[in-house]
């Protein structure tokens, strides 16, 4: 951390310092000024479908609990107590009618007021604890879109939409893409982590140079990884014939305001599957066969909602970062049921997602270990940078202030770092 | 009355005949990790059969509910090869595996039977040079089949005690 607080000298145009991973104050900061001022990813609001369920989550470091009050809202609170400050929600979800803190036994409604002080006549005249101020305390401001829950700890600053910008659309193709025209997290969670910074993971979500290098044992021979969806013909192209790396470039890549960014997409694979067809009728039948083709020409891979969150549609799953430590971090990943599909075409897709996503995944292994070398490797001082120089022909929408450039381009993580500094840089 | 030789004792000594059969066999399928040997691994699975590692202690279903490992033959074969690549960086340095196995139960207690439900204990270490040394733990839960003199694994369920928790990069079947 600079002396003098500036850290614009950590951030050049087409490389980025060394520090920005390693160090421990600067960690702190980020705590502060990205994830405690920015719209972080919570939670679904199918994960908290009745009054009184709850999930226990975090918004950076802290531990937070995503509610369903009696009247249907969504809150999010932070998890402790008014009284001494003990971590009230320990269960990591489920359905209360009021929390109780373990340690003199006040009582929180799920919207997070205080309901009720234990031997209240022990509190002096106007010195007794406040049904709000006293509270678990809610976070100052919940939104979402399409049931994706995001929350922000300060009141200042646009609203979700305005920060989501384009990446709205993202999220409303999605559930668009059920033939209910809504989309439900079910299935459980794949949990892992890597002994390295959490914007590595940020980083190499929107990083279409590394697959074929980093990933190769994932494929075959014949240069194609195994195929992600039941009923596809193939997988992804790592290498062409005669074993020259398959440029990645004709994919594009894009870079949105407040740090976000899209892959790709994909080239369309082919799927001919009974399953595959009967999802498509059940489709057609809800948005006729115009809309129906437009939403399955999936041009998207992954979209980063910085600064925590991920989703993918080909196989479709929410990958959420949880950083821990400048040199910790979890990764959580949830599939997304597309309801009204099929209920075979989830198993399927629960089946794909144990082997790209699990902590024992083909894929996820290779990238957690290349994570975890980067912060060892970037702890040698003989070179303060890590380069992100690549680029290629831009093309710009003014209405989005969307980037896009070709796929292996680093445009986008030259976006996070100026989305990064920007934060950053804010003292208040 | 018939000598004791006939009675109970007989029953007995096909039990521990059977559950010595179980064991060995047990021994020296996740033997056969240790060695690094996974195409001979693979081999002990019938055709349909499937390796499973639920990530949930109460998970009674691999398909609703995400799993650390649900393999069919064709997927272990993926998976396994993978092993194999001289460039399957998160296995550079590769794992050194050692399987304990014990507290085996055999259910019927029947020699001749075709198909046996098996649980058993294990402990699997897993060490990677520069990485420290995991263990992880559980229970076994096997379907075996009869195959000639041997046995197939037609399910294999491993459940860890921690199989929630937050995990490091895992590569080696449990």
């Amino acid at each position: 951390m600079p002396e003098n607080g500036d850290l614009s000298g950590l951030v050049a145009d087409d490389r980025i310092h060394r520090k920005i991973f390693q160090d421990p104050a600067i960690f702190d900061l980020e705590m502060e000024r990205i994830f405690a001022r920015s719209w972080v990813y919570v939670g679904h609001g199918s994960q908290v479908p009745e009054p009184g369920d709850f999930l226990c989550t975090r918004i950076g470091a802290q531990p937070v609990v995503m509610t369903r009050h009696t009247d249907g809202r969504v809150h999010v609170l932070y998890n402790r107590c008014g009284h001494r400050g003990v971590k009230v929600v320990a269960e990591e979800r489920g359905n209360a009618r009021r929390f109780v803190c373990m340690y003199h036994g006040w009582t929180y409604d799920t919207n997070g007021d205080l309901d009720f002080v234990t031997q209240p006549e022990g509190y002096p005249e106007g010195r007794h604890p406040d049904k709000v101020r006293d509270g678990m305390g809610r976070v100052a401001r919940v939104d979402d879109v399409c049931g994706f829950v995001f929350a922000n700890l300060s009141p200042e600053g646009p609203g979700l939409r305005d920060w989501l910008g384009a990446n709205v659309i993202c999220l409303e193709d999605l559930a668009a893409s059920a033939p209910d025209g809504e989309v439900e997290i079910r299935g459980g969670v794949h949990r892992y982590m890597y002994r390295g910074n959490w914007k590595f993971q940020i980083d190499n979500l929107s990083d279409m140079y590394h697959p074929a290098y980093s990933h190769e044992s994932s494929s075959r021979p014949t240069g194609q990884q195994f195929a992600r969806r039941k009923g596809d013909k193939g997988g992804i192209e790592f290498r062409e014939k005669r074993g020259r790396v398959k440029s990645m470039d004709p994919l594009g890549v894009s870079a949105l305001p407040n740090g976000h960014s899209w892959q790709g997409g994909l080239p369309q694979i082919e799927n001919t599957s009974e399953l595959h067809r009967e999802y498509v009728r059940r489709l057609e039948a809800r948005l006729g066969p115009e809309r129906t083709k437009d939403i399955l020409a999936k041009t998207r891979h992954n979209v980063i909602f910085y600064p925590n969150m991920a989703m993918q549609e080909l196989n479709p799953h929410i990958r959420v970062i949880r950083p821990v430590a400048a040199d910790l971090t979890e990764i959580f990943v949830y599939p997304i049921r597309l309801k009204g599909a099929p209920e075979q075409m989830f198993r399927e897709q629960i089946r794909i997602l144990n082997g790209t996503h699990s902590a024992s995944s083909m894929v996820q292994t290779d990238d957690v270990e290349a994570f975890a070398r980067a912060q060892e490797g970037l702890s040698t001082t003989g070179n303060e940078w890590i380069l992100l120089a690549r680029a290629g022909p831009e093309t710009v929408d003014h209405n989005t202030g969307r980037v896009r450039s070709i796929g292996t381009s680093e445009v986008a993580m030259r976006n996070h770092y100026a989305t990064w500094l920007s934060l950053m840089s804010r003292e208040r | 009355m018939t000598g004791a030789e006939n009675g109970p004792g007989d029953a007995a000594l096909a039990e521990l005949i059977v559950a010595r059969e179980v064991e060995r066999f047990l021994i020296r399928e996740v033997g056969l990790l240790d060695d690094r040997r996974f195409e001979d691994w693979i081999e002990l699975f019938a055709e349909d059969g499937t390796y499973w590692a639920p990530a949930r202690i109460d998970q009674d279903d691999p398909w609703e509910h995400v799993s650390l490992f649900f393999d069919d033959r064709e997927l272990m074969t993926t998976r396994l090869a993978r092993l194999r690549h001289p460039r399957v960086y998160a296995q550079i340095p590769h794992s050194r595996t050692s399987h304990t196995i014990g507290n085996v139960t055999v259910d019927p207690p029947d020699p001749a039977a075709r198909e046996y439900e098996v649980t058993a204990r294990f402990v699997m270490l897993d060490y990677r040079p520069g990485h420290g040394q995991r263990s992880f733990g559980g229970r076994y839960d096997y379907r075996l089949v009869r195959d000639g003199a041997g046995f197939l694994i037609a399910a294999k369920k491993a459940t860890l005690l921690n199989c929630d928790d937050v995990h490091e990069a895992i590569s080696i079947p449990f």
